[in-house]
């Protein structure tokens, strides 16, 4: 008996990955696609799926690490989205050259502009054109059933290319529908293992794929890529059609249509959007009407041919677009479409309806419109409007509530109740007062405090915290304001320790006299407790979860300060919300350093979660204090060099007393509270013996 | 969480923050429980001034005073208030 659940997108995703035995899963969080990797990480900590699972510190090292696994002879699987998606384009652009099939699941958003969560293919849309087969989905089980025929397309050595499959966030990636799961055999016997024909391995080959070819023959090779592309159009139909037989779905290969028959009119869909599509023509055919629906299941390769054979009998197509290709004035599947119908003696005319972005809902009266529109231009025999923007007025926005005064932070926030990065921000923007610019890279604090601010808070891209900073002081000084306003980086720790390093790192190598607050909620929180390169010893997160096989995050933190301290920059600070004088200090300290030009100061504060780290809200401070008090959080500060540890307790709390109020070390053993212990005690008595120095040697 | 949009009079499709469009948010309706301070027992530390995430705790003359329009009812400023001068009490 086939198995059936009720799941979301995401987690058919994941179960497609499992299903296809995938042995290399490199990930980094991003909504709205987080989950997927969450799932598999959980199939792996469970014995379910035996793979090598890697969270990296970025989405560039993500793909790179996606490539060099398939390169290396690995079935692969990675999934990302928005700017986590284009901060891997470089690497995206190299994988078809190197022939290595990997399968990317893209739970669309869309990228940059004003940000959204929302679906929309403005994140896709810079990739499609880098010899990636890219196949979109309609529902939760279209999602499951693609991963496995992505692997049996892309691993096909007539075509040997990477696949995305892309499915729109939230439409999919978090709605719940029933999804049939295959048998396993029957998923084995439809895919084989994938024997990489080259793989870059001296054991077994002295040959591999080559990265670099002279000029003369690249137009050469552009041209065998879109013949291999264009043979793979034949390979998805086949693959789908059997896929269709083994398991009784298919959809369609390339494109599916839906009650075209006899129909003047059709309009074109892609994605989730396509069954309210179909819910309208069914309308519209009871009215009489006769119109049809094409569902783009293939955008890449693009089926040029399929399409000109229903231009043939049909008078007018509309195309429904959640991606503009702002500059040409329309959408990107209607360009597409538009440059393989022309070529035709006799065309149909063509409407281009640009609808949902940002995520925003395309309900069935909508398409209903956009249906009659395009009958009528077969009725009229014209095009009243070729392009046209389908537009709704926002929800009313909530009134802020006046308080009488200007103030760096006005009261309340979005944040979770309890929340210690509310508290942190606030005595933060008490010290450092009005004259204070705020750069933050996407974070929690990214959705909850910008609405909230009286002084300039600008969203960094994620890598480019210290970027952004940097130009804005460098801005500042140029204009001989330097000094005169507070430069304050509000990053979180994956902004900081992970994907933030390289940018920080150059930062404080320039002397760029930036001041640089770290708060560190030790995974990342915003996208629902991943691991972080701060995350602790054990810590359950769901990145690293605990289960059969595995007990949390098996390695040890970075020690920041250290890292900040090789640079030798003037100023290095620990703090805690439970020690807010101390805190407001060391701000303090931290801005009049960056204020006189010495250089980068950086101050580290902890964070306690109560929703990432499961305890009682009223608990926030309380378990910062015990984070001190059991030397899991020393507080110490590095002043040109000269380090000091600022609350030094006659004797440190057992460990124990601070684990034990959190959700995420519940399951610890006493050999890993001890374990635990251990590394804290060490750690602790290293400061103490690098305290007794006159000065850091190096400094 | 909360959008607040302004459009430039100067530059077409230019969306701005800032301004008169920030200000407090009301999240009364979060609450399960609300602090009660008993005046005659605060000590007038103002730890709780210091440690509530949202700002929404004020000196008062006589004892700390809370705009429950900001308070989300997290309890952090009772569990911290030395003189247990702060009681939650179930919203009705």
């Amino acid at each position: 008996m086939v198995e059936f659940d009720v799941m979301a997108g995401n987690k058919a995703v994941a179960y497609g990955v499992k299903l296809s035995r995938v042995e290399v899963i490199p990930v980094y969080p991003i909504t709205p696609q987080t989950t997927i990797v969450e799932y598999i990480g959980n199939f792996v900590a469970n014995g379910e799926l035996k793979a090598e699972y890697i969270q990296a510190e970025g989405e560039h090292t993500a793909m790179g690490m996606a490539i060099g696994a398939s390169l290396g002879g690995a079935r692969t699987f990675t999934a990302s989205s928005s700017h986590g998606l284009a901060y891997m384009h470089e690497c995206i652009a190299q994988a078809p050259a190197y022939r290595t099939p990997i399968v990317m699941a893209v739970a669309n958003r869309t990228l940059g502009w004003y940000w959204s969560i929302g679906a929309d293919y403005s994140d896709i849309m810079p990739e499609l054109n880098l010899g990636w087969l890219v196949l979109m989905a309609e529902s939760n089980q279209e999602c499951l059933d693609t991963v496995i025929q992505l692997y049996r397309i892309a691993e096909d050595s007539r075509i040997l290319l990477p696949a995305m499959l892309s499915l729109d966030g939230f439409y999919l990636s978090y709605s719940f529908e029933k999804v049939l799961i295959p048998e396993q055999e029957a998923v084995d016997e439809f895919l084989p293992p994938y024997v990489a024909k080259y793989p870059v391995d001296p054991i077994v080959s002295d040959i591999w794929p080559a990265s670099f070819v002279p000029s003369a023959p690249q137009t050469t090779y552009r041209r065998l890529f879109e013949e291999v592309l264009g043979d793979a159009k034949k390979v998805i139909e086949d693959v789908d059609a059997e896929f269709g037989k083994t398991f009784g779905r298919d959809y369609g290969g390339l494109l599916e249509e839906y009650r075209s028959e006899g129909a003047e009119a059709v309009l074109v869909t892609m994605g989730s959007m396509t069954t309210a599509a179909r819910r309208a023509v069914d309308r519209l055919r009871d009215e009489g009407q006769r119109i049809g629906l094409v569902k783009l299941r293939s955008l890449r390769p693009f089926p040029t041919e399929e399409f000109r054979r229903i231009a043939e009998r049909v008078d007018a197509i509309g195309v429904v677009d959640r991606m503009v290709l702002h500059g040409t004035g329309g959408g990107g599947a209607f360009a597409d479409l538009k440059s393989a119908l022309y070529s035709l003696s006799e065309r149909p005319k063509l409407l281009n309806f640009i609808a949902g972005m940002g995520g925003e809902d395309v309900p069935v009266e909508d398409f209903m419109v956009m249906g009659k529109k395009t009958l009528r231009a077969v009725e009229k025999n014209n095009v009243e409007r070729e392009i046209e923007f389908v537009e709704h007025a926002p929800p009313p926005s909530p009134e802020p509530v006046a308080v009488g005064k200007k103030m760096p932070i006005y009261p309340a926030s979005g944040a979770c109740a309890g929340c210690g990065a509310s508290i942190i921000l606030r005595n933060i923007l008490d010290v450092l007062g009005l004259n204070t610019t705020i750069i933050n890279p996407p974070s929690c604090s990214t959705v909850n405090y910008p609405s909230q601010v009286a002084v300039p808070w600008v969203l960094a891209n994620f890598a480019a915290g210290a970027g952004y900073a940097t130009g804005i002081y460098r801005a500042y000084r140029v204009k001989g304001k330097a000094g005169k306003i507070n430069v304050m980086i509000f990053s979180g720790d994956g902004g900081t320790v992970d994907i933030g390093l390289q940018a920080l790192s150059g930062a404080a190598e320039r002397g760029e006299p930036l001041i640089w607050i770290c708060y560190d909620n030790e995974a990342y929180m915003n996208t629902g407790a991943q691991r972080s390169g701060s995350t602790p010893l054990f810590t359950n997160t769901t990145s690293t979860p605990v289960g059969r096989l595995l007990r949390g995050k098996h390695e040890q933190r970075k020690n920041m300060p250290l890292i900040m301290a090789a640079h030798r920059i003037p100023y290095i600070a620990t703090a805690s919300i439970a020690y807010l004088p101390d805190l407001r200090r060391k701000v303090k300290k931290a801005a009049e350093i960056a204020a006189s030009g010495r250089g980068l100061a950086y101050v580290h504060i902890q964070q306690p979660c109560a929703t990432g780290w499961y305890f009682p809200e009223e608990k926030t401070v309380e378990v910062a204090r015990l984070a001190v008090m059991t030397g899991a959080w020393p507080l110490l500060e590095i002043e040109d060099g000269k380090l000091k540890i600022n609350v030094k307790l006659k004797d440190l709390r057992p460990i124990g007393e601070y684990l034990n109020l959190q959700g995420r070390f519940r399951h610890l053993t006493g050999g890993e509270v001890d374990e635990i212990q251990k590394e804290v005690t060490h750690l602790w008595d290293s400061w103490l013996e690098l305290e007794k120095k006159e000065n850091l040697p190096w400094y | 969480m909360v959008t607040l949009k302004r459009e430039s009079f100067e530059v077409k499709g230019l969306i701005l923050r800032g301004g008169k469009d920030v200000g407090g948010l009301n999240v009364a309706s979060w609450r399960i429980f609300k602090p009660v301070v008993e005046a005659d027992k605060c000590r007038r530390c103002w730890l709780c001034v210091m440690y509530c995430p949202e700002g929404a705790v004020t000196e008062g003359e006589q004892s700390a005073i809370i705009d429950l329009r900001f308070c989300k009812g997290c309890s952090i400023c009772a569990n911290e208030c030395p003189a247990k001068a702060i009681e939650m009490v179930k919203e009705e």
